[in-house]
């Protein structure tokens, strides 16, 4: 029900009618050297599809190339009735392992729990999540505005599903538009119960309006003027993930280290910190690793915008 | 405590019987050209090389055998006075002094100033003149008291658009901002580019930074003490100005001749009202304006009795549309008595009224609505007893009550139709002292100040008391128990004894040293974790979970006229301060509605250290300062910085500022400063991983603040234009000034911060993620300004 940078994102862009010359600059800096890291990227699903878990390595923060893959590693998941997962490295790209699913079938089952083992270089790793309920959507929705004081249409879409009663229920909601997954940080749309907090209390009612709307794309035009995030033709599939509170606490630092827009709102900026993890090395002062671990259930739906 | 009491009760007992053969003169010091009283004023009696200096209320008082004596009543920027008295019986003498006109300011000032830094008890306080904030070149123009405050020694700023400053390496929360004695929760509009103080109602400013008497207490850093005008008791003045952000009204003038006054003095912001033809926002019902009403009025009810009644109340307003918006304000009541008891005992006697609250309202239709709002409203009364024992010795007393009600949320969701209610529950919290202190001149170049606060706290309910378990170190603290108690019931108590000690040592007649130690407990914490405070900040008092905090100061100070006739005058301090349970955040930190706010505390201890150089030419054709500061800020948390020592984010080791101000003519003048300070630092990661497609950044030392930004400098002028005193061979009944400024001159892009962030671009699945790094400058231009201000 709050949102701290929504309120800031108010306020400030009361700061554009308050032209004041702020003015921006992409510098390059030198950074301190760091040796690289392991990195888990370890999110599964219950939909049938091959579940892929990447292990990589952590790069320079300006190096622009791939991550590189770790090759040769030993991935495993144990549900918690002793069902054993194994996925197979993906030869074809380093530092991929596939698990595929029977046909029809998907991974794993709601209120089951599961523990990711790695061995990487002889060391081993670590994870443990669970998978959460999640509520059907129920409808997709379509709203056309003028641009404020234009008559410039703007169409945004809404989606409409209901928390179940009960608090701790979490949830990641992934959005693509026409194909393509919506993964700016200003897209990121994660929610506690029907809220936005762990201390929000919203439980058991509709989504509240910031995340039935957080699933439109933020995408500007070379003026920097915002684009309609839906035109006539456009199609959108919302899913909703659920996910561990703790990874909705990693998915929250997420959303404060990687969503900075700039401008007036780096007056309330917090610092950069590190973002936690739920991979342990097993062997206490062995390497440090990074990433997180997590199943999900998965319920979908989508629609075409036509006028 | 009761031997607190007791004592103070003995030293007023013993000094009046002691007393009996010698005589006291008291009276009160005023502006001849409309009566304000005159904070400050030094009393020197030259037979005894001695004398007294007026309290906050202009009040006076010296005690002395019966002879005759010479009195000289001097201030900066008034005429000398001098008064030859016959003391044969306690007697009245109230002065008034009359100012020196502005226009002869190329006429050095040629009485000798007995006001200087070498011969006052005072140090590590800086007075801030209003005619000098007046004076000082300011962003738009528009004079502003913190901005100005920012340019004197120890005194800093995380960058431009901050609201509140930093005092010797302490955060925004870390100081007392008062207002005729009404503390201020909030002092900025819009961000933090200008204060709640309205210059044309301000007469006087100070700021102790060091060597804080006994009855100040309640935050560490500083107190800001601000005293309003209390409005022309001679004839009615209308002044006023029209600037390029806000246009300004005052009225001031007698209700009775000589007895009472009032002032009247409004501001408001019209950026909204000249944009609405060219903002859609604006013709939408959007608003984004801020306004403040400050008021005061005073009646001399005789002699012995005065009342003074003031009052504040500034909004800041933002709405985007009809019914979604939000804004924010104080709002501050003070009444006061001003009481003598006889020649030498003097009372104020306070009651306050302050309050700071903001709401927010979201949601376009009434099936999804979000409503927010949040205060901190206190109480408070404070009698403060003043005993002029003898022409030696000084004696304040008295106490202070507080009564803090906080409503940390009271909001509400409506979501599809349904109502969740959010509310948090309400604190209440009680804050006492007594204080006592003695100001005690042993020799002619011996003085002491000593003097102790007693200072306690409670919580009490009703209210919900969580207790969390320990984690380790950096991680949100999992709630494992609470408890209910009922209304009244004390949830947690605090109590600290808060000793103040400072001393003169005048080494010359031109020189002193001074120091002191002070330690101070802070009961109240401004909850921020972000680079500047925002309005929706809440504060959090003491609880069983968060512990008050604790600073000693030590400071020691050179000070020396470098002329006879202390033209010039020239200072240098040294700071030390170490502070205890200072609360710093987990990463991830959820500081708004949150019923578990506690949980995502972390504590830690502080020490800041640093040397002052300030360098004075009070007065001539050419007048100003450079000031110098040399400091480090630094904190110490479990949880940050893997556990090491790690700077504060507005810590500056270099800080050096020149202010200038120079009459070229009859009719012009101009300003300019000067300010230099070492980049603040900041945290750049060094390495990036990706989740899901999404770049994260990442430190592989787990640093905070481990760089530095560049040096930020900046040059503003501005010039001053007198309008004509004559007109048409007539001489004008009023007077006006137009001022040009430029703010900025070099139009250097300071930076304000560089933060890192995944390229914007939307980039097919398989491509590597691009990162920037982006440098922000608040101001990167030059501000040209123009006001026109007038009065009659």
């Amino acid at each position: 029900m709050k949102d701290k940078n929504q309120f800031l994102n108010i306020f400030l862009s009361a700061g554009l009618v308050f032209s004041l010359g702020a003015c921006e600059d992409i510098i390059n800096p030198t950074l301190q050297p760091a040796s690289p890291m392991l990195v888990v990227d370890a999110w599964l699903t219950n939909r049938p599809e091959p579940q892929v878990i990447s292990i990589t390595r952590s790069q320079p923060y300006f190096e622009k190339a791939l991550p590189p893959g770790v090759p040769g590693a030993q991935v495993r998941v144990v549900d918690n009735q002793g069902t054993l997962f194994i996925f197979l490295e993906d030869v074809a790209n380093a530092g991929k392992y596939v698990w595929t699913p029977p046909p029809g079938q998907g991974f794993g089952v709601i209120g089951g729990s599961y523990r990711l083992t790695l061995v990487v270089n002889g060391e081993t790793f670590e994870a443990s999540s669970y998978m959460g309920r999640v509520p059907p959507i129920d409808s997709i929705t379509f709203e056309t505005d003028n641009r404020l004081g234009t008559s410039e249409k703007i169409t945004r879409a809404e989606f409409w599903a209901t928390d179940p009663t009960g608090i701790g229920d979490a949830y990641w909601i992934r959005t693509s538009k026409n194909g393509i997954a919506l993964l700016k940080p200003t897209e990121l749309n994660i929610a506690f119960d029907a809220g936005l907090s762990i201390g929000g209390q919203t439980d058991g009612v509709t989504f509240i309006t910031p995340v039935r709307r957080r699933i439109n794309a933020n995408d500007k035009d070379a003026n920097d003027k915002a684009l309609s995030p839906i035109v006539s033709g456009d199609s959108i599939q919302v899913q909703i993930h659920s996910i561990t509170v703790q990874a909705f606490t990693f998915l929250t630092e997420v959303g404060i280290q990687t969503n900075r827009p700039g401008g007036f709102q780096e007056l309330f900026a917090t610092p950069l910190a590190n973002v936690s993890t739920n991979v342990v090395n097993t062997t206490a002062g062995g390497s440090k690793v990074l990433g997180f671990f997590n199943v999900s259930a998965v319920s979908s739906a989508g629609k075409r915008f036509s006028e | 405590m009761r031997s607190i009491c007791r004592l103070a009760l003995f030293l007023l007992i013993s000094t009046s019987v002691l007393g009996q053969d010698k005589f006291t003169m008291n009276g009160t010091v005023r502006d001849a050209s409309n009566g304000e009283a005159l904070i400050g004023v030094t009393v020197f009696i030259k037979e005894i090389r001695n004398g007294a200096v007026t309290n906050a209320y202009g009040f006076y008082a010296i005690t002395l055998p019966p002879g005759t004596y010479s009195v000289d009543y001097s201030y900066v920027g008034f005429r000398l006075e001098s008064r030859v008295i016959t003391l044969e019986a306690n007697m009245q003498v109230s002065i008034e002094l009359v100012p020196e006109s502005e226009q002869l300011q190329e006429v050095v000032v040629k009485a000798e100033i007995e006001q200087a830094n070498v011969s006052n008890m005072e140090m590590s306080t800086n007075k801030l003149e209003m005619k000098t904030v007046l004076r000082t070149p300011m962003l738009f123009g528009e004079s502003d008291l913190l901005r100005s405050l920012l340019l004197l020694p120890g005194v800093s700023t995380v960058g431009e658009g901050a609201s509140g400053f930093n005092v010797r390496g302490g955060n925004v929360g870390q100081n007392l901002i008062l207002l005729d004695e009404a503390p201020v929760y909030n002092s900025s509009h819009l961000f933090g580019f200008f204060s709640v103080f309205n210059p044309d109602a301000v007469k006087d400013t100070k700021l102790y930074k060091g060597a804080i008497p006994a009855r100040f207490g309640g935050r560490l850093a500083s107190i800001l003490d601000v005293r309003m005008k209390e409005g022309n008791n001679k004839r009615v003045e209308v002044a006023g100005g029209i600037g390029s952000i806000f246009s300004r009204l005052a009225v001031e003038g007698p209700i009775i001749k000589d007895k009472a006054s009032f002032i009247v003095a409004a501001r408001r912001s019209y950026i909204d009202v000249l944009a609405r033809p060219f903002v859609p926002l604006l013709k939408e019902g959007g608003a984004l304006n801020f306004y403040d009403l400050t008021l005061k009025t005073n009646y001399k009810i005789n002699r012995r009795n005065s009342l003074y009644l003031s009052g504040y109340f500034g909004r800041d307003v933002f709405r985007f549309d009809k019914t979604q918006g939000f804004n924010w304000g104080n709002a501050t009541a003070t009444l006061r008595w001003n009481h003598l008891f006889n020649e030498r005992l003097f009372l104020n006697a306070t009651g306050v009224y302050s309050n700071y609250d903001y709401a927010l309202q979201f949601g376009k239709d009434d099936r999804n609505r979000f409503t927010w709002n949040s205060s901190i409203s206190n109480f408070i009364l404070r009698p403060q007893f003043t005993y002029f024992i003898n022409s030696n010795n000084e004696l304040n007393f008295g106490a202070d009550v507080t009564y803090y009600s906080f409503r940390p949320a009271n909001a509400a969701g409506i979501t599809n139709g349904k109502t969740v209610d959010l509310s948090l529950d309400r604190k209440f919290n009680l804050e006492t002292a007594l204080h006592v202190g003695n100001t005690q001149r042993i020799t002619d170049a011996v003085s002491v100040e000593y003097g102790v606060r007693f200072s306690t706290f409670q919580y009490f309910g009703p209210g919900t008391a969580y207790i969390y378990g320990d984690t380790i170190p950096g991680v949100r603290k999992p709630v494992v128990g609470g408890r209910e108690y009922r209304s009244g019931e004390v949830i947690a108590a605090y109590q600290n004894l808060e000793p103040r000690l400072s001393f003169r040592l005048q080494t010359s007649g031109r020189s002193a040293i001074k120091g002191s130690y002070n330690r101070m407990a802070q009961y109240l914490h401004l909850i921020s974790n972000t680079t500047a405070s925002n309005p929706l900040d809440v504060w959090a008092p003491s609880s069983n979970n968060v512990q008050p905090q604790l600073a000693d100061q030590f400071t020691l100070g050179y000070f020396r006229d470098l002329t006879e006739d202390k033209q010039f005058e020239f200072s240098l301090e040294g700071y030390l301060r170490y502070t205890k349970n200072q609360i710093d955040y987990i990463d991830g930190a959820d500081l708004l509605i949150n019923e578990f706010l506690e949980g995502d505390f972390l504590s830690g201890i502080g020490r800041a250290y640093g040397l002052e150089a300030y360098f004075q030419k009070k007065s001539g054709r050419l007048n100003g300062w450079v000031s110098y500061t040399l400091g480090k800020s630094e904190l110490q948390v479990d949880g940050i910085n893997a556990g090491r020592w790690y700077e504060t984010r507005f810590n500056q080791t270099h800080n050096l500022k020149i202010a200038a101000f120079y009459d070229i003519s009859k009719r012009w003048s101009a300003s300019a400063n000067f300010i230099y300070t070492s980049g603040t630092p900041t945290t750049f990661p060094t390495s990036r991983y990706t989740q899901q497609g999404i770049l994260i950044p990442h430190n592989a030392e787990a640093s905070r603040n481990n760089v530095y930004l560049n040096d930020y400098h900046r040059l503003d002028i501005s010039f001053r234009l007198e309008g004509k005193k004559v007109r048409k061979g007539k001489e004008r009944k009023n007077s006006d000034y137009w001022v040009f400024s430029l703010y900025n001159v070099y139009a250097r892009k300071n930076p304000f911060s560089i933060y890192f962030s995944q390229n914007d671009q939307r980039l097919p699945s398989g491509q590597p993620l691009q990162s920037d790094a982006t440098q922000l400058s608040i101001i990167g231009t030059i501000v040209p300004a123009v006001s026109y201000n007038f009065r009659f």
